[in-house]
């Protein structure tokens, strides 16, 4: 259980730091395509945490 | 831009075309498996999520919130990069017990027909906007781009359509099986969407704009004014956005239908955890794009939701946007139809008609569900028409966000709240959505304001309504939730429902034997609820998915047959009529002790899940093994009886030794074990800390001796029973008889060597008698008498020292032979002595041996051997049989053979034939050393003697080959020749 109250921990966090992030993506000065790099960039990590999963499963 | 309606049409049923011809290609196995089950395929398909309000709706939130409006992305993929330990757990539950719905799902969990159908009630409700939208978007994307006032006339064919769809690819055939075509439909639709709103987000940056450099100018500069006019989203509603989009990507009914009802695979899903979001990225990408383009080219717009029809004055552009909403709408549409249709017929159909013995029930079930699809898509429509087309496409979606997000306090405790009972997720569920139906839901059908909500006056003043009544809701749930379940008792069925489905599932099944005997007893029992017909198809289906047969007897089998149609029936009427069926027509005894742990099925639980335990867990589970390994491998027959005198481990040691497979075993009785094992197991058992030893048992055709030795489990943590072990002492038995033999042997060797000692003395006597009369007398018959009682005189002194060399361990005081004997010559001898015994004469002798067969030995005692074997011969042949001496050389020896045409030998006595003692003739006739004798004479002089009985290629009688060393052919004299020496 206490992956899962590490998982849920970092999720919650997360959820509530989120608005942080969404100001920053409005600022003036910053490049349209922000939003989409970070979350590009969470996709990559979570491909990246299922191929370690999938090779500690074999 | 105006086209004609007829051509939007003409697209539309194109469309139709192109999602049927797609799914009659996979129906008809025209695309390979390997395509329609690649998890790609079922990525696109979960694109459904991205429904007609990502099309248009998205492009509204983004005008009114800026970036918030990713809130709607950002929710689902947060629901599928958390898969690992949000969805897998549920897709084990809802694919163990064959869960299709939500309502399933929580009327499992909760042991509640009322929970199934309070959440088929709420769904039902919270979609309708939803649908509304749907229809909605239809009707307006028709109108923006045809100007025509037949555009509803429009999109009431394609609502056709849409029913039509849904029956062809989720109610078409009568027997429930995976639905790979409406998977691979649902994909093509999320392909052309997708495709659609790329080449849209396409046209407004490279057709509209110069590029992205030319787009950050424009934002940096003109459009910068325009940018920061647009209202910010408050860090709470924020979240609070967030929240309401993760739980409609977990809960709403038809995605919950495509996760975890259409797929089966655990791999498939947890790939979808990133290739989902990366699908919902592209699908969020082309909408600020569209959105600045619009503005960009006309400043304030006021419909901002179709903004993409702006975007070009080209005809194409406009169906661009028109087919991308088409697919999405029609998509969810055609999906929210199946699943809602099957949530209705298990929880609210057949809960108040429940089914009853009839002759067609697949077809009535498939009828009532196409039935219910309609409903469905009529319903969506009639919202559409009577209450959506008042309201923007953001409050709409919002009010049905809000009502199912209800769901998520309880589906959040059905995973890690074993605690929650059904009677606070009734209240909570129940408090939850009257909070909603009052603040959302009802303000829709209503043009008049109704009263104020309580607790609205601690929310801020300017707070938008969708944000109170969410706030409000969702605490009124919780609360009633937590309060409820800490207050109220919980029933047995709840806690084990609870146990199986809490992430850290400890399913502890119990051992309770059930009234149907055999497995052929099912179909006639479940005949009662299902008719003759279905109840042998849903239990000749459960017997194949468990490799069982009719015959199937195992109390442990029953039990499995008995969860898997349970399991199956679910899938098709829902886990509650399920349940009620299963628990009506297949009880279980309680006539007998109370049911004790399964421990078998919650090993072949560990061990299907053994790849995902982690941690402490995966090191017990190691040690588990461990131990069973040790237990299976012990070189000793091990059982493990249950208190109910089930079978819990039949090791492999035992296995090989009854010939009785552990798989076949274990799980049955041990009264239903072939002979002998009940007797054997239920003496030990009978009588505790008493062995049986070497029980008398016929395994494998032959004798054995078995020893069973009983323990019983008892303990604070036992879980009761009894360990047998079971030893193989046939070996051991054999082995003592050989050796109570051999001290008889050794008895009777000392016995003879004292008869020896007293027989020697009379016989020296009459030795020495013959001799005298040799030399009183020159008659010569009187002369060859006292030759002849010398001769055997002597051989009984020979006889009578080998007895005496026998009881002294084998050790012979003779000397080693040395003499050059012709075979032929002793033959001879040894016939003349078999004749004078006067007996057998009406048995021929010949003696074949030629003359230049000499060999190295002693021929006193070659011809004490020859005279034992022809002796025997003599005695096996009948009347007129005919005994032939043979010999001859081979490779430095001579064989010398002596072969009749006797009874033979028995096999039973072969082995033992040279060991003294061992006789065939009756009591009185035999001593039974004559062989033992022979044996020993010839293993003086270095050879070896063979028995074949019969010999080669002869019916009957026996070969005794004696293989004696060859005498150089140098100097002789050889005995024989001269046999007076």
């Amino acid at each position: 259980m206490y992956v899962y109250r590490l998982v849920l921990f970092l999720v919650f966090g997360g959820y509530l730091l989120s608005p942080v992030l969404m100001d920053g993506w409005g600022e003036p000065g910053t490049v349209w395509y922000r939003p989409f790099v970070i979350w590009g960039g969470l996709i990559a990590l979570t491909l990246w945490l299922e191929q370690k999963r999938k090779l500690d499963e074999r | 831009m105006s086209v004609e309606l007829l051509g939007v049409i003409v697209l539309g049923l194109g469309y139709f075309t192109l999602l049927l011809g797609a799914g009659l290609a996979v129906e008809r196995g025209l695309i390979p498996v390997r395509v329609t089950r690649h998890p790609l395929v079922y990525t696109l398909a979960l694109g459904l999520y991205a429904s007609a309000w990502a099309i248009y709706g998205s492009v509204e939130l983004a005008a009114e919130a800026g970036f918030g409006y990713l809130a709607y992305y950002l929710g689902a993929a947060g629901v599928f990069l958390l898969a690992p330990v949000l969805l897998v757990p549920v897709q084990r539950i809802t694919r163990t017990y064959q869960l299709a719905s939500l309502a399933d799902l929580f009327a499992f969990r909760f042991r509640s027909r009322w929970v199934g159908s309070l959440v088929t009630l709420l769904s039902l409700v919270a979609v309708l906007p939803l649908l509304g939208i749907q229809v909605k978007t239809l009707s307006e994307a028709t109108f923006h781009l045809t100007h025509s006032r037949y555009s509803e006339v429009a999109t009431f064919v394609f609502c056709a359509f849409v029913t039509l769809g849904a029956i062809l690819f989720g109610a078409r055939h009568r027997h429930q099986q995976r639905h790979d075509t409406l998977l691979s439909v649902i994909a093509l639709e999320s392909l052309i969407k997708l495709t659609a709103l790329l080449a849209l987000g396409a046209i407004a940056l490279w057709g509209v704009f110069s590029g992205p450099q030319d787009l950050q100018q424009w934002l940096d500069g003109p459009g910068a004014a325009a940018q920061a006019a647009t209202p910010k989203l408050d860090p709470a509603q924020w979240r609070t956005l967030l929240l309401l989009f993760f739980a409609a990507a977990l809960l709403m009914p038809h995605l919950f239908q495509l996760t975890f009802a259409e797929n089966l695979s655990r791999h498939t899903l947890l790939q979808a955890s990133w290739t989902l979001p990366l699908f919902l990225l592209l699908m969020a990408l082309p909408i600020p794009l569209i959105w600045w383009a619009a503005q960009a080219q006309h400043g304030e717009i006021s419909i901002t939701a179709y903004a993409a029809f702006l975007l070009s004055t080209n005809p194409w552009v406009g169906a661009l946007a028109f087919l991308a909403g088409l697919a999405a709408a029609s998509g969810t549409m055609m999906v929210m139809a199946i699943a809602l249709s099957g949530m209705v017929l298990n929880h609210v159909v057949l809960v108040a008609r429940p089914p009853e013995a009839r002759s067609n029930l697949y077809g009535w079930l498939l009828w009532l569900r196409r039935a219910l699809m309609v409903g469905v898509v009529a319903g969506g429509w009639l919202f559409a028409e009577g209450v959506s087309r008042h309201h923007s496409l953001t409050d709409l979606g919002l009010a049905a966000f809000v009502g199912i997000a209800q769901c998520l306090p309880g589906m959040l405790a059905l995973l890690y709240w074993p605690g929650a009972n059904r009677n606070g997720m009734v209240a909570g569920l129940v408090g939850g959505t009257l909070v909603w139906l009052w603040g959302l839901w009802l303000p829709l059908l209503l043009a008049t304001p109704l009263p104020r909500l309580p607790f609205l006056d601690m929310m801020p003043v300017d707070a938008p309504s969708w944000y109170t009544t969410t706030l409000i809701s969702l605490s009124v749930n919780i609360v009633l939730l937590i309060v409820m379940s800490l207050f109220t008792r919980t029933s047995g069925g709840e806690h084990s429902a609870a146990e199986a489905c809490s992430v850290d599932a400890v399913i502890r099944s119990k051992r309770l034997p059930l009234e149907a005997a055999t497995a052929g007893d099912f179909t006639q029992h479940l005949a009662g609820a299902l008719g003759d017909e279905a109840a042998g198809r849903e239990v000749t289906r459960a017997l194949k998915a468990l490799n069982l047969t009719l015959d199937e007897r195992r109390p442990y089998a029953l039990r499995r047959l008995r969860d898997r149609i349970q399991a199956n029936l679910s899938g098709l009427m829902g886990p509650s009529v399920a349940r009620d069926i299963v628990d009506r027509y297949l009880p279980y005894r309680h006539d007998e002790t109370s049911g004790t742990d399964d421990i078998h099925f919650v090993e072949s639980r560990l061990e299907a899940y053994r790849s995902r335990l982690t941690g402490l867990a995966r090191e017990l589970d190691g040690l588990r093994r461990h131990h069973r390994q040790t237990l299976a491998h012990l070189p000793v027959g091990l059982c493990v009886l249950g208190d109910d005198g089930e079978i819990t481990l039949w090791n492999q040691a035992l296995a090989e030794l009854s010939g009785i497979p552990g798989d076949s075993v274990v799980g049955s009785r041990r009264d239903s074990l072939p002979a002998p094992w009940p007797a054997l197991l239920a003496g030990v058992l009978e009588a505790p800390h008493t062995p049986l030893y070497k029980q008398p048992a016929r395994l494998h055709g032959r004798d054995c001796f078995l020893t069973l030795q009983q323990a019983t489990l008892s303990g604070l943590d036992s879980r009761g029973g009894s360990v047998i072990l079971v030893e193989d002492h046939t070996e051991m038995k054999w082995l003592e008889e050989e050796l109570v033999h051999a001290a008889r042997l050794a008895s009777i060797g000392q016995l003879a060597a004292g008869v020896a000692h007293e027989i020697g003395n009379p016989i020296t006597g009459i030795s020495s008698l013959a001799q005298n009369l040799r030399f009183d007398t020159s008659d010569p018959a009187l002369l060859e008498t006292a030759d002849h009682i010398q001769q055997l005189t002597q051989r009984v002194t020979r006889i009578v020292n080998a007895l005496v060399g026998f009881a002294h361990g084998g050790r012979q005081a003779l000397p080693a032979p040395t003499e050059a004997v012709a075979l032929k010559a002793i033959g001879d001898d040894a016939l003349h002595l078999i004749h004078l015994a006067r007996s057998g004469e009406d048995v021929g002798f010949l003696n074949a041996s030629p003359g230049h067969v000499v060999v190295k030995g002693d021929a006193q005692r070659l011809t004490q051997v020859m005279v034992n074997l022809l002796g025997n011969a003599r005695d096996a042949c009948k009347a007129g049989g005919k005994v032939i001496i043979e010999a001859g050389e081979q490779g430095g020896y001579a064989w010398w053979r002596v072969t009749d045409d006797g009874e033979g030998i028995a096999p039973s006595v072969k082995d033992h034939l040279f060991e003294p003692f061992t006789t065939t003739k009756p009591p009185g006739e035999g001593t039974g050393l004559g062989l033992s004798v022979a044996y020993q004479i010839i293993n003086e002089h270095q050879g070896r003697i063979e028995c074949a009985s019969p010999p080669s290629g002869r019916s009957r009688g026996t070969a005794i080959t004696l293989w004696l060393p060859l005498y150089p052919q140098d100097d002789r004299p050889l005995h024989g020749q001269d046999t007076d020496c």
